[in-house]
């Protein structure tokens, strides 16, 4: 394991009951954090325009697929593999790869610019040297600021435990995600409610393959691995003609 | 890993040019077996082939060959007027076994072009000792062309593979890569039938700027199968209903947004569902890439496709002729 980022101690910060990370995680991955998560469907969209998700089911499936790839093999990764840098420098090689393996150019842009308003609002919330780093580098074009990159720099140092942090990010996804379904397709509350506590499942599943890869060494070359039919979905996003959602 | 793969039977000639004689069933009876142990330290390359192509007068040629074990390389064509070589990868044992591991090494270098492509398609039969492994390295200096056409990929009930494809470019260089994935089946028939499937793609772009200066990142692409862990393969997200499934990738000084809207309307104008899109690191040594991945049901209306923007280019940037590449 890396070495920790220097962080002071508990009682330094002002947290003498140690609930300090728990509630820097529930500002930053509650989903009316201003991240413009709402605008983002992230592939559904194109599937709701060719009607083959048009209820709760079919959203539900493609959420399963898309916790199941992207948010496994690409954000919990991203997330794993921050807690994994024994430095800065692989934090920065991570940040380009995140970025790098992200083909649609609208996930890619989605992924930025979601990641860069949670950077400034965390930065400015919970400095610490290599959050205020990422940002330097990130106002001075030198990194890029993917969202799992940088929720995976603030939960470290806010000192939440691995588990949590990927736990919260996922969960944060699947949250937005059906909320915009709930408006887009749209879908009863209650309906979105069901659809949230079976990805729970999902969200573990995910939680445990991502570890399995990080253990076995895998993590670097698995990052991203995703199956064709989510991307080429996300890709034909850019081309449609009405859009409610910027991905 | 632990290396647990068997010597190849048929122990090739080593360095060298000139006509290779094997055809594609000469060496059936030469697959690397899978049966007992290997007490001997086991060679690190299952098959590996070293190209190295350069330019004189505008004309491409091997500056270097070298090939040992299960592969090999047939004889140059010039399929035009253009200069560029035409070099075809022969796997003689005929398919990929388990813990197989295959080197690709191609360097083309300034202003040299090389169509590379392969005899028949790339088979990967049941992998119980690991998967079998493919690593293609590629290194592009100042103008050069690399387009890799191969084969389709079909990997049967059992089998494993994973694929590396590595290539460092110079920024003024321009490549091409394709890759048709078929189903793959049981004997029985039945789709799906193999155990996984990962591809990984990653270019870098070298910086002019000086030797010992790192290769900056442009794109990695990955693909990745593993038809077991679905209820249904061909479902939401996954294959949708399709059998095959490619990808293209292109990265190129002069992909700009008239040529993207060109490539836009090949893509809707083919026989496939597919996706395209500006994919990499903007400016990367001015390098743009775009990516198309699809999903259909022949490996033909897939290559088709590839061949039509592979066409495009060739019109635009070079003047060159289509592609034909013949098969032997």
């Amino acid at each position: 394991m890396g070495i920790e980022e220097p962080r002071p101690g508990r009682a330094e910060q002002g947290d003498p009951d140690g609930l300090a990370g728990l509630l820097g995680m529930m500002q930053l991955t509650d989903s009316a954090l201003p991240t413009g998560a709402f605008s983002h469907s992230l592939g559904f969209e194109t599937y709701l325009q060719s009607e083959q998700i048009a209820d709760e089911d079919g959203f539900s499936a493609w959420l399963e697929a898309f916790v199941d790839q992207q948010l496994t093999y690409t954000d919990a990764l991203a997330v794993r593999l921050v807690y994994a840098a024994s430095g800065f420098a692989a934090v920065e090689d991570l940040d380009e790869l995140v970025t790098a393996q992200a083909l649609p150019e609208q996930i890619r842009r989605s992924g930025i610019t979601m990641g860069r308003r949670l950077l400034s609002i965390g930065a400015a919330s919970y400095p610490s040297p290599w959050t205020c780093r990422y940002q330097r580098e990130v106002e001075a074009d030198r990194m890029f600021a993917h969202q799992a990159t940088v929720w995976g720099v603030l939960a470290r140092s806010l000192g939440l435990p691995e588990e949590t942090a990927v736990a919260a990010h996922l969960y944060a996804a699947v949250t937005s995600l059906t909320q915009n379904a709930v408006r887009g397709i749209p879908l009863g509350q209650s309906a979105g409610q069901r659809v949230i506590r079976r990805a729970q499942e999902w969200v573990r599943r995910g939680l445990a393959t991502s570890r399995e890869l990080v253990a076995s060494g895998q993590a670097g070359e698995a990052l991203g691995a995703v199956s064709p039919g989510l991307e080429i979905a996300q890709m034909n996003h850019e081309r449609q003609r009405a859009r409610l959602f910027m991905s | 890993m632990p290396e647990r793969r068997a010597a190849p039977a048929a122990p090739s000639a080593a360095a060298g040019s000139g006509p290779d004689a094997a055809g594609p069933d000469a060496a059936a009876g030469t697959q690397p077996s899978s049966g007992a142990p290997d007490p001997a330290p086991a060679p690190p390359w299952t098959g590996e082939l070293r190209l190295a192509v350069a330019a004189r007068q505008g004309r491409s040629y091997a500056a270097r060959q070298f090939h040992e074990g299960a592969l090999r390389i047939l004889r140059p064509h010039y399929l035009d007027r253009s200069g560029q070589v035409t070099y075809t990868v022969v796997n003689p044992g005929g398919a990929y076994l388990g813990a197989d591991r295959y080197l690709i090494d191609v360097e083309v270098g300034r202003d040299a072009s090389l169509a590379l492509t392969t005899q028949s398609a790339t088979k990967v039969y049941r992998t119980p000792q690991g998967p079998a492994a493919q690593d293609m390295t590629v290194r592009l200096g100042p103008g050069a062309v690399l387009e890799h056409l191969p084969d389709q990929l079909i990997v049967y009930r059992g089998g494993s593979y994973r694929q590396r494809t590595s290539v460092e470019m110079d920024p003024t260089s321009s490549l091409l890569l394709a890759e048709v994935v078929t189903p793959g089946w049981s004997p029985r028939g039945e789709a799906f039938a193999y155990d996984e499937l990962r591809m990984r793609t990653e270019v870098r772009v070298s910086d002019p700027s000086g030797p010992g200066s790192r290769a900056r990142r442009l794109v990695v692409d990955q693909l990745r199968i593993r038809p077991g862990e679905h209820d249904d393969v061909a479902g939401l997200g996954l294959m949708e209903g399709h059998s095959h499934t490619g990808q293209l990738l292109l990265a190129d000084r002069r992909l700009d947004d008239e040529l993207y809207r060109e490539l836009v309307a090949l893509v809707d104008a083919s026989a496939t569902r597919s996706g395209i899109t500006r994919a990499g690191i903007p400016d990367v040594g001015g390098v743009r890439c775009v990516c198309i991945r699809s999903l259909a049901d022949s490996t033909e209306r897939i290559a088709a496709l590839h061949r039509a923007v592979a066409d495009a280019l060739r019109r635009r940037w070079r003047g060159q002729a289509g592609v034909r590449l013949r098969k032997y």
